[in-house]
C-alpha cells in the first residue's frame, strides 16, 4: 500500500499537478487513504493533504504539518536531538536541517511547515556537514562516557559491568548469557584470558581492580555444572536463526574457528570444524597445559554448546594433507573459514640452533599439556627462550615434570612482557627468569649435544613500533647458562604451504600472515574467508574469540547475500569505539578489598597437573561482582546523540589512533573544536530520577515537556552564554521542584542526561508501622506500581480524581499519553527486532548432540589418545 | 551623549520637532483623516522606509504582512512593538532619540498601529532608562490631550466614509524589561514582553504573523518610528529626496574615537570616513587604523574601507553591518587580534543558549580568537575559524550567531598580515597582546574605549 503514497520522481507525478490529481484520485476511497488516516491521528482528517518530494520521492502528508512530521510519517529519517512529538518544533539542536529547492538558507525541518509542491532533500553533504558540525561541538562540551574503560579494553567488548551485575544479584545463567554476546566460552576464557579489562578497571581508584576475569569463570562454570549434572543447555546469547540450508566449512577448532562456528550456527548456518589433530581445541588443547585449563571439565564441556547447536567437528582432517579449498567448495560448502592458528614457530637465527636438544615449544607442549612426561625432561637442566604465554607455559610444565632447573631467558624488560602477570607464579614455582638478555649462540659438545646457551646483556634503546623500548646488544656483556636441553618460545607463524594446486587463491603477506581484509575477512579466493592468529599472526585467546565472532557476521552477511564492501561501515557502527573519558574518581566509595581466588601453594602446584585455582564460593562471587561500579552509562543502546555521532563519524574519525600519535585522542571531547568544557555533578537525591548533567546536551527537551505537558516546570535554561545549562532553578534536588515524579522528562531526554532509576523502585519497602494509608503514593505514582497491593486498600478513596492540579492543567491527549518508559520498552522492541533478545520460555529446544563419529576417536583427549607421538 | 554638530547640508529627519503653532501630531491626523490604513501604508511603503533596527527590511512590507494576517479568519488583533531598547552597550542612538524627541516615536508607533489595524502598541524600554519612560510618558499624556488616542482617536468615528473594522480605540503602553543583549532580537524582545524565557524562535513564521501573545505583529525600532511620523506629516517624496535612492531617509550613528564620542543623525549613503570626521577620526596624534561597524557583532574595517557608505547593502558587501548604528574608531595603538576576540567574547557570553552553534560555536570562535591572541594556536586554527564561522551561518537560528562571527572573519579578511603575526612569528606588532609569555599576564588595555565598552 505504500506504493500507492510513494511514487517515484516523473513529470508526471509532480506534486500538485492537474495530471496527478487526475491518476491518484482513487485514493479518497482507498486503502491508502485508511492507512494515512489511521497511522497519523494528529491532524484533523479535515486538513487538505499536501504532496512533497523528499529526496526523489513523492509523499504526501496534511496541511499544516512541518516537514519533519511529513518526512516521520513517510518513514523518512532526519536526525534531530530536540524534537518532542508532543510539541511544536523548538530548534534547538540545529540537527534537522534541510535544503529546500529555491531556498539559499537550509531551514530546519522541524519548524519549516511544509507548503505543496515543496522539494526537500535530507542529505545533501551541505546539510551533513551542518549536522557533523553541530555533533562536534556538542562533543566538545560533552563531558561524559559511553562505554567503561574496561568494556572498551576487551577485545570483544564484553558487557562486563552487565554480567557482574547479573552475578552480584545470584543470576549466574544469565550472567553467562550477557557473556556469550560475544564471546561462547566464559569458562575457557575465565581461565587464560590475560584480562586486559582488569588492568583499566575504575575499582583501581578506590582500593583494587574487580576479579572480571574470575567472575565470569565461575559463571561458566555453573553454566558447565548445569549442564553435566541436569543436561540444561548452556544459554543462548540471541535467538536461533531459521535453518538458512547454507554450508559452512570451518578449519580449524581453535578459540576463532569454534566462536566462528558457534556464531554462524546461531544464525541457522550449517557449520563443519575440520580439525588436523585426533581431539578439537588447536592451541587450546595442544598449547595450553592442563593445569591452567582442564581440558575435559572446561574446554570440552564449552565445546559441547556447539556440538549442541548442531555444529560437526571433523578431526584428523588437515587442509593441504588430507583436502584442498578446492574440495570443500565441491562438496557445497558454500564459505569456507580459515582459522588454522599459528603453528610454526619461529628461529632464533643464532647458530647451533639445529641441535637436537634444542626443542620447538609448541612442540613440547603439545604432549607436555595432555599430561605426559616428555621423553627425557626429568633432571634436566632447561632453557626456555621468550616471554609470552608460550614461554610461561614451557617452563611452568618444565617444573612439573622435574626438570633440575627451569631458567626463563627475555630479552626486554619484565614490565614489557606480554606475560607479566604470570610470571610471579612461575619465579614461584621455581623459574629463574633473567631479563633483558638475547641468545648469542647456542653450545654443543662434539656428539652435538648441547651444553649451554651464550647470551649477552640487551640495553633498552627508542620506543619501536608497539611502544616497547627496543633492546639493544651491549657489547662486551656475554655470559654463558649452562644447561642440556633449550627451548624455544619466541613467537609463531601460520603454517602457509597447503597454498597451491587445489588451493590457489589465499595469498601470504610480507610478514607472512594469511592476507584477509580486516572487516569482510575476505582473502583473495570468493567465498573464502580467514580469520583469528592465522590472519593476525599468534595473539591471545580473548582476541581470537573476538575475530572468530566478527569473522562470523561477515560470513553471515556473504551468505546472505549483502554487499560486502557495504559491510565495512556497518562493522564499524556494530563495534563499539573507544569512548571514555577523564572519570571522576570515586572517593566516597567504601574501600572492600579484591576477593582473590585461593589457590594451592607454589611448593604443592609443583609436581600437580590439576588446576590450582580453587574457584569462589556463592558468597566471595557475589560480593566479588557487588563491588563493580557500573562506570557504563545508562543511556547506552538508546542515546540519540551516540547513535548520530556513530552515524555522523564524529566518534570515529576523530578517535582512531593515528600514526605517530600514540594511542590517539583519549575523549569523546577531543576533537577539533576541544577548548574549554563543563563538568557537573551528579545529583541522585530524587527517589526515581537520576540526573546527570554532564550528558546534558541542552536540548531543552525535558524544559519544554515537564512545563508545557506536565506542567511543573522543573527545569529551565539557566545562567547565559556558554554557561547556559538546562537544570533546575539553583541546580536545587528535584525533590525541592514542584516535581510530580512522571518520568516524562528521563522520558524525553535524548542522552542520559535524565535517566529512569528502576532499580530504586524495585527496592522502593514501605514501613508500615508508619503508613497511614493516605493514599497520595498510590495517586502520585505515574506507574501505577502500587495501585494492587494489599496495603493500599483504603487508598480507593482519593484516587478518583487527581492528586495534583497540575497534571490537570496540562492539555495531555490522553490518547498518546505514555505511561511507560518508552526507552526500557523501544530498547526491548529493538533487542526482539535485531535478534538479540531471547526470551527463556522462547528458546528452540536444541536436541543434545555429542562430538560427530568423525572425531569420536580424539573426542576423550586426556585419555590417552596420543597416537601422532608414537 | 552629546549631540555630534553635523554639516548643514545634512537633513534633520528623526531628530525633527513638529514646528510650535502647528497642530500637534499632524502626521497621525493625516494618516487618519487623509489617507485611511491601506493609504497609509501606501505612503510608508512609497518613501523607501526600510526598518533601523538593524535589519534594513522594507517597513511598508512589513506593515502589510501584518494586515494581511489580520484578515485571516480566526486571527487575533495585531499589535505593534516599538523597540527603543537599544540593546547594544555601545550605541546609544535609541535612548537619544527617546530623550531628544519621544513626540515623534509615539506618534509613529500610534501611525503603524492605526495603519494595521492594531489596537495597542508598546514600547519597550529598558527599565534603568528612567529619563527615556518619564519623556514617553509625557509624551503619551499630550496626545491624549491632543485627542488622538484613547477612545475614537483622531476623532475617526466622526468622519464620513468610517469603515466598520478599522480601529476605535487607539492606546500606547511603555514597557520596561530588564534583559541582555539579545533583547535586540525581535523574537526576543517579544518573548520578553510575554514574560517567557528570552530565546529566539525559528522563522518563518514571521512575527507579523505569529507575533506578541499569537497576534500579527509588527516590531520596528523606535527611529523607524520617528521617520514614520516625519514621512506622514510631510511626504514620502521628501523622505526619498534623502539619502540613496535604494535607502532613503537618514539614520542615527554613535560614534566613538580616541578624541571625541557622540550621536548623530546622517543621511543614508554617508561615506564612513565623513562620520568619522564628526569626532575628529582618531585625533591629530593618531591614525585611524580601523572602524568597527555595527557593534560587538559587528565588522572591523581597515581604514582604506573608509570610503564605504553607509548604507545595508554596501556595509554587508564590505563585512559589516548596520547594527546597532554603533562605530567605534580605533588608531594604530589598537590590536585587531585583541578587538577581535574581545567582541566575540561578549558575543559568545551574551548567547542565550538555545542553539548548538551559538552556544558552543560562538565560544569554540572566542577561543580561536584568544588562542591567537594568547600565542597558544593550534595548527590550521585559521581554517577552522573559517569552516566554524561558515557552519555557525549555515545552521543559525537568529542573526545573533550570523553576526557574531563578523568580526573575526572581517578581521581575517582586512588584518590577514597582523593575524600571521601573533601566528607565525608569536609577535603583536600594536604591544597590546603577549602571545608568547601569557602565563599570568594580563594583557594590556587596547588604545581604544571599545574595551570598556565591551
Amino acid at each position: 500500500m505504500t506504493d500507492l503514497i510513494v511514487r517515484p520522481e516523473t513529470p508526471e507525478s509532480r506534486p500538485d499537478t492537474p495530471a496527478v490529481r487526475g491518476t491518484v484520485a482513487p485514493l479518497e476511497d482507498s486503502v491508502a487513504e485508511r492507512f494515512i488516516t489511521t497511522q497519523a491521528p494528529q491532524r484533523p482528517q479535515s486538513s487538505p493533504r499536501i504532496r512533497i518530494e523528499v529526496d526523489g520521492r513523492v509523499v504526501e502528508g496534511f496541511e499544516g504539518q512541518t516537514i519533519l512530521e511529513v518526512c516521520r510519517d513517510n518513514g523518512i529519517e532526519i536526525p534531530t536531538l530536540c524534537y518532542e512529538p508532543k510539541l511544536p518544533g523548538f530548534g534547538a539542536c540545529r540537527m534537522c536541517v534541510v535544503e529546500v529547492e529555491g531556498e539559499g538558507h537550509p531551514p530546519i525541518s522541524c519548524s519549516r511547515q511544509a507548503e505543496a509542491g515543496m522539494k526537500v532533500q535530507t542529505q545533501t553533504d551541505e546539510v551533513r556537514r551542518l549536522r557533523r558540525t553541530n555533533l562536534e561541538l556538542i562533543f566538545s562540551d560533552h563531558n561524559a562516557y559511553c562505554l567503561p574503560p574496561c568494556q572498551n579494553k576487551c577485545p570483544s567488548h564484553i558487557d562486563i559491568p552487565g554480567f557482574l551485575k547479573q552475578n552480584a544479584e545470584g543470576n549466574f545463567r544469565e550472567s553467562a548469557r550477557i557473556f556469550k554476546r560475544t564471546i561462547p566460552f566464559p569458562s575457557v576464557l575465565g581461565r587464560v584470558c590475560p584480562a586486559p579489562c582488569e588492568e583499566h578497571c575504575r575499582r583501581d581508584e578506590v582500593d583494587e581492580a574487580i576479579a572480571i576475569r574470575d567472575s565470569h569463570r565461575y559463571a561458566g562454570d555453573q553454566v558447565i555444572k548445569a549442564m553435566l549434572d541436569d543436561d540444561v543447555d548452556p544459554p543462548l546469547p540471541f535467538e536461533r536463526s531459521a535453518p538458512t540450508g547454507r554450508r559452512v566449512a570451518v578449519i580449524g577448532s581453535g578459540p576463532a574457528g569454534m566462536a566462528a562456528a558457534y556464531y554462524l550456527l546461531i544464525n541457522g548456518h550449517e557449520v563443519t570444524v575440520f580439525e588436523r589433530d585426533p581431539a578439537p581445541g588447536g592451541m587450546l588443547r595442544y598449547g595450553i597445559p592442563q593445569y591452567r585449563l582442564p581440558k575435559v571439565e572446561v574446554l570440552e564441556a564449552e565445546y559441547e554448546s556447539v556440538a549442541r547447536l548442531g555444529g560437526v567437528v571433523v578431526c584428523n582432517q588437515a587442509l593441504g594433507v588430507d583436502f584442498t579449498l578446492d574440495d570443500l567448495q565441491f562438496q557445497g560448502f558454500d564459505a569456507v573459514l580459515i582459522a588454522i592458528g599459528c603453528y610454526d614457530t619461529n628461529k632464533l637465527g643464532v647458530p647451533g640452533e639445529d641441535a637436537a636438544e634444542c626443542l620447538d615449544g609448541l612442540e613440547y607442549l603439545r604432549t607436555a599439556t595432555l599430561g605426559l612426561p616428555y621423553p627425557g625432561h626429568a633432571g634436566k637442566r632447561v632453557v626456555v627462550i621468550g616471554g609470552g604465554f608460550t614461554s610461561m607455559d614451557c617452563s611452568r610444565t618444565s617444573i612439573r615434570q622435574g626438570a633440575a632447573e627451569v631458567t626463563l631467558v627475555y630479552r626486554r624488560d619484565m614490565k614489557d612482557m606480554p606475560a607479566a602477570n604470570e610470571v610471579h607464579e612461575a619465579i614461584e614455582e621455581g623459574v629463574t627468569a633473567i631479563f633483558q638478555a638475547g641468545p648469542v649462540r647456542v653450545l654443543t659438545d662434539d656428539q652435538g649435544k648441547v651444553t649451554g646457551v651464550e647470551f649477552i646483556r640487551m640495553q633498552l634503546g627508542e620506543p619501536d613500533a608497539s611502544g616497547r623500548r627496543r633492546p639493544e646488544p651491549a657489547p662486551g656483556t656475554e655470559f654463558t647458562i649452562a644447561c642440556d636441553r633449550v627451548l624455544l618460545a619466541i613467537g609463531q607463524g601460520p603454517e602457509l604451504d597447503w597454498i597451491g594446486p587445489g588451493s590457489e587463491g589465499p595469498k601470504a603477506t610480507r610478514n607472512r600472515r594469511l592476507q584477509a581484509d580486516a572487516v569482510t575477512f575476505e582473502t583473495g579466493r570468493p567465498g573464502v574467508f580467514a580469520t583469528g592468529d592465522v590472519r593476525v599472526g599468534a595473539a591471545t585467546v580473548v582476541q581470537a574469540i573476538a575475530e572468530g565472532r566478527r569473522s562470523a557476521y561477515a560470513v553471515d552477511a556473504y551468505l546472505k547475500g549483502h554487499d560486502l564492501a557495504a559491510i565495512k561501515t556497518r562493522q564499524t557502527l556494530a563495534e563499539p569505539d573507544p569512548i571514555f573519558l577523564s572519570i571522576v574518581p570515586f572517593t566516597a566509595e567504601v574501600k572492600e578489598p579484591r576477593y582473590r581466588l585461593k589457590a594451592l601453594e607454589a611448593e604443592e602446584r609443583r609436581d600437580s597437573y590439576v588446576e590450582y585455582e580453587f574457584p569462589y564460593s556463592v558468597e566471595e562471587i557475589v560480593a566479588e561482582s557487588t563491588r563493580c561500579l557500573q562506570c557504563t552509562c545508562e543511556a547506552i543502546g538508546y542515546c540519540d546523540l551516540r547513535r548520530l555521532g556513530i552515524e555522523y563519524g564524529t566518534t570515529l574519525t576523530t578517535l582512531e589512533p593515528r600514526p605517530n600519535q600514540g594511542a590517539g585522542l583519549r575523549s569523546v571531547n577531543e576533537n577539533r573544536f576541544t577548548g574549554v568544557n563543563h563538568d557537573y555533578v551528579r545529583d541522585d537525591s530524587h527517589a526515581f530520577i537520576l540526573r546527570e548533567p554532564a550528558r546534558c546536551i541542552d536540548c531543552g527537551r525535558c524544559a519544554n515537556v515537564c512545563a508545557e505537558v506536565v506542567g511543573a516546570a522543573c527545569y529551565d535554561f539557566m545562567r547565559i552564554g556558554f554557561d547556559t545549562l538546562v537544570t533546575t532553578p539553583l541546580d536545587m534536588s528535584l525533590n525541592d521542584t514542584p516535581c510530580v515524579s512522571c518520568g516524562r522528562c528521563a522520558e524525553t531526554c535524548p542522552t542520559g542526561a535524565l535517566m529512569p532509576k528502576p532499580r530504586v523502585l524495585q527496592k522502593y519497602e514501605v514501613d508500615e508501622s508508619r503508613c497511614i494509608l493516605c493514599g497520595i503514593c498510590v495517586d502520585a505514582c505515574p506507574y501505577d506500581a502500587l495501585r494492587d497491593g494489599g496495603e493500599f486498600e483504603l487508598a480507593h478513596t482519593s484516587r478518583a480524581e487527581p492528586m495534583i492540579d497540575l497534571m490537570a492543567l496540562a492539555e495531555v491527549d490522553r490518547e498518546t499519553e505514555v505511561t511507560y518508559i518508552r526507552k526500557e520498552r523501544d530498547w526491548l522492541q529493538r533487542a526482539i527486532d535485531g535478534g538479540r533478545y531471547v526470551e527463556g520460555s522462547r528458546v528452540l529446544k536444541v536436541l543434545p548432540a555429542r562430538l560427530s563419529p568423525g572425531s569420536a576417536n580424539g573426542g576423550g583427549a586426556g585419555d590417552g589418545s596420543h597416537a601422532h607421538l608414537e | 551623549m552629546s549631540l555630534l554638530k553635523t554639516p548643514a547640508a545634512w537633513p534633520t529627519i528623526l531628530l525633527e520637532h513638529a514646528p510650535t503653532g502647528e497642530e500637534p501630531f499632524a502626521g497621525l491626523r493625516r494618516a487618519v483623516r487623509e489617507l485611511g490604513p491601506a493609504g497609509t501604508i501606501a505612503e510608508v511603503a512609497a518613501s523607501g522606509l526600510r526598518g533601523r533596527g538593524g535589519g534594513g527590511y522594507p517597513t511598508g512590507e512589513k506593515w502589510r504582512a501584518a494586515a494581511a494576517a489580520a484578515t485571516v479568519p480566526g486571527a487575533k488583533t495585531p499589535a505593534v512593538v516599538v523597540n527603543a531598547y537599544g540593546a547594544d552597550p555601545t550605541s546609544l542612538t535609541d535612548r537619544t532619540l527617546v530623550a531628544e524627541n519621544a513626540t515623534a516615536v509615539v506618534e509613529g508607533a500610534a501611525i503603524a498601529a492605526w495603519a494595521i489595524g492594531a489596537e495597542e502598541a508598546v514600547i519597550a524600554v529598558r527599565t534603568g532608562e528612567t529619563a527615556a519612560i518619564a519623556a514617553l510618558e509625557a509624551a503619551i499624556a499630550a496626545a491624549h490631550a491632543a485627542g488622538v488616542l484613547g477612545l475614537d482617536p483622531a476623532g475617526i468615528a466622526s468622519l464620513a466614509g468610517h469603515r466598520p473594522g478599522s480601529a476605535r480605540r487607539l492606546e500606547i503602553e511603555v514597557r520596561t524589561v530588564q534583559g541582555a543583549y539579545m533583547l535586540g532580537e525581535e523574537t526576543v524582545l517579544i518573548k520578553a514582553l510575554e514574560g517567557k524565557r528570552g530565546q529566539p524562535e525559528q522563522r518563518p513564521p514571521h512575527p507579523t504573523e505569529d507575533g506578541l501573545w499569537g497576534a500579527p505583529t509588527v516590531v520596528q525600532n523606535a527611529q523607524t518610528a520617528a521617520a514614520v511620523a516625519w514621512i506622514l506629516r510631510h511626504s514620502a517624496e521628501g523622505f526619498r529626496s534623502v539619502g540613496t535612492a535604494e535607502e532613503p531617509g537618514t539614520i542615527l550613528v554613535d560614534v566613538r574615537g580616541p578624541a571625541g564620542a557622540g550621536v548623530a543623525e546622517v543621511p543614508f549613503g554617508t561615506t564612513l570616513r565623513d562620520i568619522v570626521k564628526l569626532v575628529g577620526g582618531a585625533g591629530a596624534a593618531h591614525q585611524v587604523k580601523a572602524v568597527l561597524v555595527g557593534g560587538p557583532s559587528g565588522g572591523i574595517l581597515p581604514a582604506d574601507q573608509l570610503s564605504t557608505p553607509y548604507t545595508y547593502q554596501a556595509l554587508r558587501a564590505a563585512g559589516a553591518h548596520v547594527g546597532s548604528g554603533s562605530i567605534v574608531i580605533a588608531d594604530e595603538r589598537a590590536c585587531v587580534v585583541d578587538l577581535a576576540r574581545l567582541l566575540t567574547r561578549f558575543c559568545a557570553d551574551e548567547a542565550c543558549g538555545k542553539t548548538i552553534p551559538c552556544r558552543i560555536g560562538t565560544r569554540r570562535l572566542a577561543e580561536i580568537g584568544e588562542r591567537l591572541s594568547a600565542g597558544t594556536s593550534r595548527a590550521r586554527d585559521l581554517d577552522l575559524l573559517v569552516d566554524l564561522a561558515d557552519d555557525i551561518i549555515g545552521s543559525a537560528l537568529c542573526d545573533h550567531e550570523r553576526l557574531a562571527t563578523l568580526p573575526l572573519t572581517s578581521g581575517l579578511r582586512y588584518f590577514r598580515p597582523e593575524l600571521d603575526a601573533h601566528l607565525e612569528r608569536g609577535e603583536c606588532p600594536a604591544g597590546v597582546c603577549h602571545p608568547i609569555a601569557l602565563a599570568g599576564a594580563a594583557p594590556a588595555a587596547p588604545a581604544t574605549t571599545t574595551t570598556s565598552a565591551a
